[in-house]
């Protein structure tokens, strides 16, 4: 049965030009460093950026809600003060039924006493007058002198007081007899079976004013309009009384808030109903000054997370820079490495061929010590021999061709013994092969009888490879096929193509190794050969040699019958 | 009547040579190229002194002496070789081989040394 050990690649390790090592490396490293650099950022970036986003979202929908929910809180506060003004004017009204200048006809004296009353209590009051359930003014006190005594009983406030059960009535703001803008208050009590009612006015200006006193927030601007959406108390800059505002205010939601967008800002507008009349007070502030300490916020947590993120981004790139330079020096410094053991094998190939070599040397040089000898004897006259021009000649011929073949080989030891810088070249594989097997090798294997089989698929195609260093590992192969067999036996190489796959396969029919032999022979400086014929280092660079072109190396193995070994080699796109 | 001598070596060159040199130094010499013609040729007649190549392609100089010493007992081996392969050729001496010789050789050692052995087969082979 046969055993079966594969190398193992760890990784398929990208093709590296060993030659064009600055380009094709460079190259490499340049594609690795951007990937590792984009990988690393986004690692980073995407989550950093995804929470940070998040954070954003999260914090300005807060400060929005917030800062909305203040200025409605705020609109219901005014609204509130602005209720409890309009109730403590209507008690002011009340509170003169009982006092003592008080009766059902008043004269001017007792008119101007009770404004004078009422002017203590508050200073907004413009006038004052007492009406009887007909609507005639019996009794008035102000600036118009002209109202006194005046019917009033078509006057829309007075009707509505007459026939409501409530028995106070504030006005929206109208113009009345007077031709002013004011607003009414009035009051109505049940004395001796017949009403009797009070009234007083306002004016806007002084409710303006009011409104302004009771507003202490910054750019917030406050202002009341009725049910219709009429002005009642604004202003200057945003309109005037009996305007129509832009929009109705939505009756069903006691306060609510809204934006608006007007000359590209953006500006928040908070509603709250009144409770004693049909108005609502608005309060209106521009979104930058609403969100003013929001924005500032965010612009620094947006610095900040801007520096933190550059800070990484340049940690990220710095990392990388070093890891990559370091990569790359501790790559040239394994290809320096895979070279320097090249040349070593290659040396110890040579040391361990000395043998073999001699023998070629020595042969060559036996035939021209007898060939000159033989001339020799020609001009010794101890042998009296007879001779022509053409003998020695036929014998300086042999000296001639024995004198090539030393040269022959001493020029391929020198051929095999150069270090040669790493190139590329494209080859031909079977090429190489031939180059390795012929000469040397295939001498020496003869005279101990192992022959040669070439079994070659001449339509394997070119590819780029070191031509020195796949020479280097072929011969590894073929010197340990030729190791292995004892006596007559054969090598047989093998080359085709397979599945994007160069392979090489060197058979021998030798003694085969056992499966601890198996196991070991990729481990550097084992080896089976006596001391001072093999290093241990032939298979172990040849399989770095073989993986860092990205192939691999697979033997089989069966004692006494031999040993396979397979290179397989990746035809690469490049070619 | 010269010494009768057996030159077996897959180098055609050096054999011819070396037969010219032993020829006018009045040895009998068959040159062959490989061991079965050797062993052939020690059947066919008899020889003094073989001088055998260790190295050659088909049965090596140990297998040729090996089978040559079954047919002849008393014919002198001498193993003449290159370098390689010198631990073979001193196994050989101790199973019998009478002399060995390294490539390439003074033509008066190697007279020197068949001569040795001739006289060594004479000794031997003498009866008493």
């Amino acid at each position: 049965m046969f055993r079966k050990i594969e190398s193992k690649t760890p990784q398929q390790a990208e093709y590296v030009d060993s030659h064009s090592k600055n380009e094709g490396m460079d190259q490499f490293f340049r594609r690795l460093r951007l990937k590792l650099t984009l990988g690393l950022l986004a690692a980073f970036v995407l989550p950093y950026g995804t929470l940070t986003l998040f954070f954003n979202f999260q914090f300005s929908s807060v400060l929005n809600e917030t800062g909305k929910l203040h200025l409605v809180s705020l609109s219901e506060s005014q609204r509130n003060t602005v209720d409890l003004f309009l109730q403590e004017r209507v008690i002011n009204l009340f509170g003169l039924f009982h006092r003592q200048e008080f009766n059902l006809s008043p004269g001017s004296t007792e008119m101007e006493m009770l404004l004078t009353v009422l002017r203590q209590a508050n200073s907004t009051f413009v006038d004052l007058g007492f009406l009887n359930e007909r609507g005639i003014q019996i009794g008035y006190s102000g600036p118009h002198a002209i109202l006194h005594n005046k019917d009033y009983s078509n006057e829309a406030w007075f009707n509505t007081l007459m026939t409501q059960k409530k028995d106070y009535h504030i006005t929206d703001i109208y113009l009345g007899f007077r031709n002013k803008p004011h607003f009414t208050i009035a009051v109505k009590k049940l004395i001796n079976d017949e009403y009797y009612i009070i009234r007083t006015t306002l004016e806007p200006d002084q409710f303006y004013h009011f409104l302004q006193t009771i507003n202490q927030s910054q750019g917030v601007e406050s202002l009341l309009i009725n049910n219709k959406g009429i002005y009642q108390v604004v202003g200057p800059k945003t309109g005037k009384p009996f305007q129509k505002s832009e929009s109705l205010p939505d009756r069903h939601k006691s306060s609510y808030i809204r934006e608006i967008k007007r000359d590209g800002d953006t500006i928040l507008i908070a509603h709250s109903w009144l409770k004693e009349t049909n108005w609502v007070l608005i309060v209106r502030q521009p979104l930058e000054v609403a969100y003013a300490r929001m924005y500032t916020t965010m612009r620094i947590i947006t610095l900040l997370l801007t520096l933190i993120l550059l800070f990484f981004a340049g940690v990220i790139f710095f990392t990388t820079n070093k890891l990559i330079s370091y990569a790359q020096d501790a790559s040239q410094k394994k290809d320096e490495m895979r070279l320097q053991l090249v040349h070593a094998t290659k040396l110890a190939s040579i040391g361990e061929m000395s043998a073999g070599i001699a023998h070629e040397i020595n042969n060559p040089l036996a035939i021209i010590t007898a060939t000159s000898g033989v001339i020799r004897d020609f001009f010794n006259p101890e042998f009296q021999l007879e001779w022509t021009p053409d003998d020695i000649g036929n014998e300086l011929d042999i000296l001639n061709a024995a004198v090539f073949r030393v040269k022959a080989i001493t020029s391929k030891l020198l051929d095999f013994g150069r270090k040669n810088e790493p190139r590329l070249i494209y080859s031909d594989l079977n090429h190489i092969l031939n180059d390795v097997i012929n000469g040397l090798i295939e001498r020496e294997f003869k005279v101990v009888d192992i022959n040669f089989v070439r079994k070659y698929d001449h339509d394997i195609p070119k590819i780029s490879v070191d031509p020195d260093q796949i020479g280097q590992v072929f011969m590894n192969l073929v010197n340990n096929a030729g190791d292995a067999i004892e006596g007559p036996g054969t090598i047989t190489i093998t080359t085709k193509q397979e599945g994007g796959m160069i392979k090489i396969i060197v058979t021998d029919t030798g003694s085969g190794m056992s499966i601890d032999q198996l196991k070991q022979i990729f481990i550097p400086f084992y080896t089976s050969k006596e001391v001072g014929k093999g290093t241990g280092l032939g298979l172990g660079i040849s399989l770095n040699i073989i993986e860092s072109m990205g192939g691999t190396i697979d033997v089989q193995s069966m004692e006494g019958k031999g040993s396979s070994f397979m290179i397989s080699l990746p035809i690469s796109d490049k070619n | 009547m010269g010494v009768k001598v057996l030159l077996v070596d897959d180098e055609v060159d050096y054999i011819n040579s070396l037969s010219k040199q032993l020829k006018v130094r009045k040895f009998e010499v068959t040159a062959v190229n490989n061991g079965d013609e050797a062993i052939k040729s020690v059947g066919q007649s008899s020889f003094d002194v073989i001088i055998l190549d260790v190295l050659m392609p088909g049965k090596d100089g140990i297998q040729t002496f090996e089978e040559i010493k079954r047919i002849d007992p008393t014919v002198q081996v001498i193993m003449h070789t290159g370098h390689a392969k010198m631990d073979l050729a001193i196994n050989g001496l101790k199973s019998g081989i009478y002399d060995y010789i390294i490539k390439p050789v003074d033509i008066n050692e190697l007279v020197e040394k068949i001569n040795l052995a001739y006289e060594n087969k004479t000794i031997t082979t003498k009866p008493i």
